[in-house]
């Protein structure tokens, strides 16, 4: 057997102590018959086998440890007859780095499970007691069990408003992790805008009522159709609105459908203050919430529009912004065609 | 009197619901589990029942099944009251047989009138001034 240096740090003997020795002296000696079976075979047989093919064997080094290897193996013509070269690599460290690598990868879907467990009881756990907040401070306001002072109702609407603002952050952070985590299941069908538009626009005709301001839509019934999950896109559509109405003081807030080549797309249009092009990048972030010029901070989770912009993103549709001529904002959804 | 049956194991949560309809003049009948819901359901012939789907033992919606099956109660309306507020669990609900859905927490000033709407217009309750 002839060895180059490499081998020879691999195996920790020089070269001359190698020299007519068969091979199994590198080989550990549990293994040391089966190779020498194998060994014979292939000589009968010879053919080029490349790195990695066939399973990890052991190396034995001159101090008795042992390692795991690969080897590639080419026959090799000479005038001494017929010989073999064997490349050999210790793959030592790359069996470590797998072995850690998958007990990471275990780790890591043990902590995802952990997590969705934990979002499941706190989904539940945190909205129990607000249940009892807003449910008795309703009561309360509703006078239910008596009269009340102007003092008294006064507190109680700040306990309930404070109490429903709350609520509104772990719904949304519930579903942002939800989505997060790729558990929103979709079913897309085809939707007719005008019906979608029309409960959005049902669920939040109060709000924009008691700011007096004229909210309609513009869509003929059968006009636009969609193909989209309803839930996932009435829930946009729900976020763009409310803000739309929480962001403008007086005037009109709009929801239309129409079609952009053959995409629909709905918007929301307002007059509002208008969102300055400097800070329109931001707007999609999670916890952003810009100055509004009265610098009055806005009841809201500051995660509505990054929640809407990434159930856009699974919906395949796009949300865009645009001033509105005249003054104010207007937030588009561009669907896909419907085929 | 009409009579509404809330399976809840919440204690809290029941007795927000049980005095908002007891307010509005209804009979108010409870159970803190699935099995005395069902038990309840088929003794005490209730008109509408409100039912929490994360119960203890046996769930919401296999207590609405159940109460399904039986016979002297296959009609009434059985309404989910849940927590169960996350995206796409709504659909889930209604399709599991349930006849609506409201989801917590309850808004107390439509409550009683989001009930009603389930009940034929002959058992809703006479509204005077709910005030005791």
């Amino acid at each position: 057997m002839l060895v180059n240096s490499q081998a020879e740090l691999l195996f920790g003997y020089l070269g001359p102590e190698l020299l007519g020795q068969p091979v199994e002296i590198l080989i550990p000696a549990s293994f040391r018959r089966g190779h020498q079976n194998h060994r014979e075979g292939y000589f009968s047989q010879p053919r080029v086998r490349r790195m990695g093919e066939g399973l990890t064997l052991y190396g034995r080094r001159k101090d008795g440890s042992e390692f795991p290897v690969e080897i590639s193996l080419s026959p090799l013509q000479t005038d001494e007859g017929r010989l073999v070269t064997a490349a050999i690599r210790d793959v030592t460290e790359r069996q470590r780095v797998e072995r850690s690598l998958a007990e990471k990868n275990l780790e890591l879907e043990r902590a995802n499970q952990t997590k969705d467990r934990f979002l499941a009881t706190m989904s539940h756990e945190l909205r129990t007691p607000l249940n009892a907040i807003i449910g008795f401070t309703g009561t309360l306001l509703m006078r239910l069990p008596g009269p009340l002072t102007t003092d008294q109702e006064q507190q109680l609407q700040t306990v309930q408003s404070s109490a429903r603002h709350l609520l509104a952050l772990i719904n949304d952070l519930l579903d942002l992790a939800k989505v997060e985590s790729g558990k929103v299941e979709l079913r897309f069908e085809r939707i007719d805008c005008r019906e979608l538009i029309d409960e959005v626009a049902a669920a939040l005709a109060p709000l924009a009522r008691a700011k007096g301001l004229l909210f309609d839509v513009h869509c003929p019934p059968g006009s636009v159709h969609v193909r989209s999950d309803r839930r996932a896109l009435s829930q946009i559509l729900l976020n763009l609105a409310a803000n739309a109405i929480k962001f403008t003081p007086a005037g009109y807030v709009r929801i239309e459908a129409a079609h952009e080549g053959s995409r629909p797309i709905i918007r929301v249009v307002d007059s509002g203050p208008g969102i300055r092009e400097e800070d329109r990048h931001r707007l999609f972030r999670a916890f952003e919430q810009l100055e509004s010029t009265a610098s009055l901070r806005h009841e809201g989770s500051g995660l509505g529009l990054h929640l809407s912009h990434r159930l856009a993103e699974l919906l395949n549709a796009e949300i865009s912004l645009t001033p509105t001529p005249g003054g104010g904002s207007t937030f588009s959804v561009l669907l896909p065609e419907v085929s | 009197m009409t009579r509404i049956l809330i399976v809840e194991d919440n204690q809290t949560n029941l007795a927000l619901m049980e005095y908002l309809l007891r307010a509005f003049g209804y009979e108010v009948l409870t159970a803190h589990d699935g099995e005395h819901g069902i038990a309840m359901a088929a003794r005490d012939l209730p008109d509408l029942i409100l039912m929490d789907l994360q119960l203890p033992g046996i769930s919401g919606f296999e207590s609405a099944a159940r109460i399904r099956e039986a016979s002297s109660a296959t009609q009434v309306p059985i309404i989910a009251v849940t927590a169960f507020a996350m995206v796409g669990d709504r659909e889930r609900v209604l399709a599991e047989g349930f006849d609506g859905y409201i989801s917590k927490p309850i808004t107390p000033e439509t409550f009683v009138s989001e009930i009603e709407a389930y009940l034929p217009p002959g058992r809703r309750a006479v509204r005077g001034d709910p005030r005791p």
